[in-house]
Order: structure tokens, then sequence, then C-alpha cells
């Protein structure tokens, strides 16, 4: 009897030993074991091209290499060929890609399409639910999922900051003179009036040296901005029940009307800036303001000025004078991001799936965040906690905490069928803004060419999607 | 059996059947290998996209069903491809004829030997060696407002800071594209029109000096008589090259701004290749195939009719 109850707590304790084994295996680790046995293959994965890339390459592919022998073959596309090339290998059914960076929007595309490998039975497989409950709720619960099933991991916590000098706001003579003539403190603008006329005070202050402001004026950023504001001041893009566009009524008139008036306080020819010319002029001192992804905030701060890869980044002159804040109105634009997905045609799915896993690992992502030289921002829970990530510079806890706070209170990129015609349609709207064309002429030919869009796509299924979308907590501020 | 002739005192085997079968059809047997590969390369694609162009496949349907005339009936209804095309129109129809005057005046100039004239013409020829796209996208640094130096020169004449958008203002844009158009292309011109230029006959022209003609007068009544055929198939040339305008257009304006400088050619790549209107931008090909063929039919008659 003693003998068998032995037996019996010896069992106990040794699958009791197992599970704790199980539990502090990691999903980096879980994904390297289960990898092995593809050693000697070859995974290829398409990646944005330009400093994105050099992830792959020069961290994460040739790490994923010494661990698993697997190698990885890089394909560099720029961003607006992405969607063409993974559907044209597709199409074709060549098969060429084994893992994909998505960017979220496409994702109804091309999961309808038949594009993407679900994931949901890798994840049972290897153990990787767990690790996702880590990845901030605004990507987790709105980038991950079509139609009820995982087909890529969010992977890049793309969201647009406001960035401001500090060094400005808090000189004492500027507070002064600007609450003696606005009646408020000069702080970083809660609002777009505010914002107004704080960029309008610092111009007229300070320019042609420092304006007030200065953005990201060419595709595809300002269809990003029109987003945000366009429901931040109550618009809805349609008619849930007809999905006739909205777009063009007094909401998107006053939006329009505001974004081409704030031209007249920033640079002469920001109409023509693409994002480096924002980023030179921000890291040069040359404006006060802006507005952008995280990227902006660590190169401000002079992180990574003596990586190889950065040398087109001009030095940063308004080191340790950036403050980080959310955009007016509190809620911004997530803008863009990117998935991990798996190609439906590819002959490697597991081999791939597991590198995913591996690259967006709680373990392997915090140090693919902190790579200096490329464009990966954090997107979970422990990146925003990372101790090693908050002393990287003096203020990058205040920047974690803005883009935590920024990711939470996020707004979606709209997300319909064939949606990168709507952002056609928005970019080339608001390239006629900046021409000087009629603001309310061009939100009607807007909001037809929405209407020919969403008729040519079936207004029925856009309808099913387009609510699917809508409810999503990120879609509309509630 | 064969049965042997004697000709000039030597005995030759007449041909078999199939030797003679062999001999009259030999010229086809060995282009046919040649002949197949154009088909296949040239004909198949083109048969293909007809067939698609009756289909409706698109980014997410491969419906390879036969739907009519739908995507043909489509085309005139897109206000939008229409619109293209009359930019098309209007870039060709300036660009065109400026490359022609400027190719006609730099060969003007150079008719002449001149020392060191090979290498100003080999200069000057460099242009049309560069890639459209990065000539476009040259130009485009040249417009730009900050650093740019067309607008430094232009405030050094005006004695003020002079800012203008050249690939964002609607006044500026076409000058924009036309330049950068005009200065690839015109050389080209120049190099057709110098060599014509050299054959027109010097016996004409000296005789209309003796007889006191002006310039013009010589120009008009020897010069472009002499020079019409080459003037014409340098036109159809650029011509069509201008319809398929492209490159430059996309590095210094994507189209922009919205779609004021769209072209046919942009408007295609986009149906096609970002909006996966497969079997819509077929249609559209083939509506551009037939412009093409039309124009050149008529030019090429007229060209007929002028000899």
């Amino acid at each position: 009897m003693k003998f068998k109850t032995f037996l019996g707590a010896a069992a106990v304790l040794t699958l009791a030993a197992g599970s704790a084994l199980a539990a502090d295996k990691d999903a980096a680790d879980t994904a390297v074991e289960a990898a092995k046995k593809y050693a000697g293959t070859t995974i290829s994965i398409v990646w944005e091209a330009g400093l994105q890339s050099l992830d792959p390459l020069n961290y994460s592919g040739p790490q994923w290499e010494k661990l698993t022998g697997i190698k990885v073959k890089v394909v560099e596309v720029p961003t607006d060929q992405m969607f063409t090339k993974i559907m044209q290998d597709f199409k074709s059914g060549a098969g060429a890609y084994d893992a994909l960076n998505v960017i979220p929007s496409w994702m109804p595309d091309l999961a309808r399409a038949g594009a993407l490998e679900p994931l949901d039975k890798y994840v049972d497989k290897f153990g990787y639910r767990d690790e996702l409950q880590d990845i901030a709720a605004a990507y987790r619960d709105n980038q991950m999922q079509y139609d009820g099933k995982i087909y890529g991991f969010p992977d890049d916590g793309d969201v647009m900051l406001l960035y401001y000098r500090k060094d400005i706001f808090e000189d004492p003579k500027m507070k002064d003179e600007f609450k003696a003539k606005f009646g408020y403190e000069l702080a970083p603008p809660k609002d777009w009036k505010q914002f107004d006329e704080i960029g309008q005070f610092i111009t007229d202050k300070m320019a042609p040296k420092v304006y007030g402001a200065g953005f990201f004026r060419t595709a595809p950023y300002p269809q990003y901005m029109f987003q945000e504001r366009f429901r931040m001041e109550g618009g809805k893009f349609f008619n849930a029940d007809t999905m006739k566009a909205a777009v063009n009524g007094e909401v998107g008139l006053k939006v329009f009307k505001q974004m081409v008036a704030e031209n007249k306080f920033m640079p002469p020819g920001v109409e023509q800036w693409n994002f480096v010319d924002n980023l030179a002029a921000f890291l040069q001192g040359t404006t006060a303001m802006t507005i952008s992804w995280p990227p902006y905030g660590r190169w401000a701060a002079g992180y990574g000025s003596g990586e190889q890869a950065l040398k087109w980044v001009p030095k940063s002159q308004v080191a340790g004078k950036v403050g980080y804040a959310l955009t007016p109105l509190g809620r911004p634009e997530l803008g863009v991001g990117f998935d991990l997905s798996v190609s439906a045609t590819s002959k490697n799915k597991e081999a791939a799936y597991l590198f995913i896993q591996w690259l967006n690992s709680k373990k392997t992502s915090l140090e693919r965040v902190q790579l200096p030289y490329t464009l990966r921002d954090p997107f979970r829970l422990s990146h925003y906690a990372s101790e090693k990530y908050r002393a990287l510079w003096p203020d990058a806890a205040a920047y974690l905490d803005t883009i935590k706070t920024s990711g939470e209170k996020g707004l979606l990129d709209l997300s319909l069928l064939q949606q990168d015609k709507y952002d056609e349609a928005m970019t080339k709207a608001i390239s006629s803004l900046w021409a000087g064309e009629d603001p309310k002429a061009i939100l009607d030919r807007m909001a037809q060419q929405f209407d020919a869009i969403t008729e040519k796509v079936g207004v029925e299924n856009q309808k099913a999607v387009y609510k699917v979308w809508a409810a999503k907590p990120g879609a509309y501020p509630q | 059996m064969t049965v042997s002739v004697s000709l000039n005192g030597a005995e030759q085997r007449r041909p078999s059947r199939f030797g003679r079968m062999l001999e009259d059809r030999l010229p086809y047997l060995i282009a046919a290998p040649a002949i197949l590969i154009l088909l296949l390369v040239g004909l198949f694609p083109l048969i293909y996209s007809l067939i698609v162009s009756f289909q409706r496949i698109t980014m997410t349907e491969n419906d390879t069903s036969f739907v009519g005339f739908l995507n043909y009936a489509e085309l005139f209804r897109d206000a939008r491809l229409w619109a293209s095309l009359g930019h098309t129109a209007i870039i060709t129809a300036i660009a065109l004829p400026l490359e022609l005057l400027v190719g006609f005046l730099m060969a003007q100039l150079f008719i002449d030997r001149m020392p060191g004239r090979q290498i100003f013409v080999a200069l000057l020829v460099l242009p049309t060696v560069i890639s459209p796209i990065v000539a476009g996208a040259t130009w485009r640094l040249m417009f730009d407002v900050r650093f740019g130096p067309i607008g430094q020169i232009l405030s050094f004449f005006a004695g003020e800071p002079v800012r203008i958008l050249w690939t964002v203002n609607p006044a500026f844009v076409y000058p924009a594209i036309i330049i950068c158009e005009v200065w690839q292309w015109s050389p080209f011109m120049f190099l057709l029109l110098l060599a014509a230029l050299s054959n027109v006959d010097q016996s004409q022209l000296e005789a209309a000096e003796i007889d006191g003609a002006s310039y013009l007068r010589v120009l008009r009544a020897i010069v472009l008589p002499a020079i019409a055929p080459v003037i014409a198939v340098a036109c159809l040339i650029r011509g069509l090259d201008l319809v398929r305008i492209f490159d430059i257009i996309w590095a210094l304006t994507e189209g922009g701004p919205g779609s004021m400088t769209e072209t046919i050619s942009l408007y295609t790549y986009v149906q096609g290749f970002s909006q996966f209107e497969i079997s819509y931008t077929a249609a559209i090909s083939f509506l551009v195939i037939a412009l093409l063929t039309l124009i050149t039919t008529l030019v090429l008659k007229r060209m007929e009719l002028a000899r």
C-alpha cells in the first residue's frame, strides 16, 4: 500500500515537473525546437524593402539559421508593391513566398482570396496562444483575425504620435505671450483648433528659423490623417444601411478646409514633403511640431545615430528637447502596421509558421523592436514595460508610455474589401486638395468613387465587411 | 525508278517527288521555327488577352466564363479612362511638335561642319540613353522647391524667392512633364533630322542660293519636302512613344495632383497591377491597341499619299 502511494506520488510529481518545464519553455524556444527537423531547407519571406528588411537580413534571419539550420531568403518589396506581389504569387500558384509581411487592412482581401494560411491549428500545436495575449489589445483584437480565424500575428506597433519641441513649449517668454494672446497654457494641443493656434503662433514668432509645424503631405500619410480627423470630428465613412459614402458632408468639408489652411503656417513647399523631408525638418529643428510614426521619436533622441544604415537620417539637432503626446483629440490613427502571415501556396508552411512564431514571440520581438536600424515599433505589453528599453535614452520611458497610451486609444485604418481602391481615392483626393481644388468638389468626387467601388465589390458583401469592421472598438470613437 | 536526263553533257539525277516537295517547302520549313516563336511570343499573349477581356477575372474572382462585352461596355462609362486618354492627347499634342521643333533647330545648327561637332553631338544625345524613370527622378529634384536649381535660378532673376510647386500646382504640372519629355527626346529627333538634312540634294540648295531664294523659301520648297518622310517616321515613332508615356510621369507626379496627369498607361497599370482588374485591363489594352492601330494606319496612309 505504501509502495503504491509512493508510486502515485512520484507520478504526480513527475507530471507536475513536466508541466512546469513545458510552461517555462517560451514560444521562441518551442519554435526553435520544432523547427530543427527542417534544418537545411530555405524559407522565403516577403519584407518591406529598405530599413525594415535589415531586421531579417542582419539580425533575425542569421539568428534563425544559427538556431535551426533553416536558411531565410528575404524578398524585399516596396510597400506599395507588396500587395501586388503577394497576389501575383498566389494567383500564379508559384508558391515563391513562404512567409509574408501583410498590412492589416489588406487582410480581408487576402484572406477571402485564399492567399493566407489560417494559423489557428499551428498556434494550438505550438502553444502560442498565451503569448499572443501579451500583444497590445489594439493590435491583437483588431489586426490578427478575419472571420474568426487567425491569419497573421501583429508585429509592428504602428501608431501616430505628436512630437513637439519641449524647449519652445517651455520657454517662459513664449508661454507668457501665448497665454496672454489665447488665454490658455502653451502645451501639446488637445484639439485641432489649439494645434492651429499654436502652430501659427510659433511661426509668427520664429519663422523662418522655426515653423509651428510640418507634416508628411504626400501619400500615404495624409489619408491616415484624414481618416483620424474625420472620425474624431464625428464623421462616418458610410451609411451602414445603404453603404452609400458619407465622406462628403459637413465634417469632411471641415477637416479638408482645416488641413489645407494648416499649410499656411508650415514651411513653404510642405505640400511636397515626404516621410524623409518631414523627418529632416523636425530633426534639424525647423519645425516645432509634427505627427508621425514611432521611429521619429527614436531618431530625434539620437538613438542609433552611429548606425551605418541610418547614415541618411540627418543628425538630430533636437535630442533631449522632444516631447511626446497624443495627437489632437486624443485618438491617433494606428496607420498601416504589419502582420506576419504564412502564404497559402507555401511548400514549407510549418517551417514558415515556426519562423514567424519565433520572430513574433515575446523574447525575440523584444530584441527586434530595439534594433536601432529597423522600423519595427513596440507592440507588446512586455515591450512597453521592458526596463532595458525604458533606459535606452533619457526620455525613452515617456516615449514608451505615450506609444502604449496611443495604441490603447488608437483608431483602426478603414479595412474593407478592395481597401486599396478606397485608399487610392482618398490619396488622390488629398493631392487635389494641395493643388488648390475646391474641397467640396473633391469630396463629392471621392464619395462618387467610393460608391462606384462599393458597387463593383457588391453592396451586400461590403456591407457585411463594413459592419464587422465598424463594430470593432477602434473603428469609431465611442 | 529515276529517269536521267543529260544537261550540258553531264548526267544529273532528277529529284524524287519527296525531294521536289522538300525543295519547294524548304524556305517555309526553315522559317517555321522562327515564325512559331514569334507567334508564341507575340500573338499568343494577344489572343490570350483578348479571351481574358471577355471574362471576369478580378482580384478575388477567377470567373473564366464568357461575359460578352461587359468589360468593353464598362469602358464607355469609365470617366477616368477617357480623362486619362485626354491627358495623353494633351501631352502628345504639345510635346511632339516641341520635340520636332527643338530637334530640327538643333539639326540645323549642327548641319554645318564646326570644330568639336562630334563631341557636341554625342553630348546632346546623352539624355536619350538615360532611362526615363531616372530622367523623371532627376527632374523631380531639379524642380524641388527648396533645393532644386530651377527655383534658385528663377529666384536669382526675379530678385526674390520664387517658390513654384512644379509637381503640385495644376498650372505647372504639365509644363514640368513636357520640359522633361522634350529635354529627353528632342535629341532623338535631332539625330534623325541631322541625318535627313545631310542627305538633302546639295545641288538644289546651291541652285536656290544662286537664284537668291530666301532661307524660308529654301526651307519650304526644298528642305522640308526632302526630309518629310523622315519627319513623318520620326513623328510616328515619338507619337507612339508619347501615347505610351509612363516612367517620366510616374517619377514626377505619379499621375497627380489627383488624376490630373494620369495618362492611359498609368491608368492601365493601376487597374492591372494595383487593383487587379485583370479582365477590365485587358479590355483597356485592346482599346489602346485599336486606337494606336487607327492612328498608325492613318499616318502611314497619309505618308503613302504624300509620296
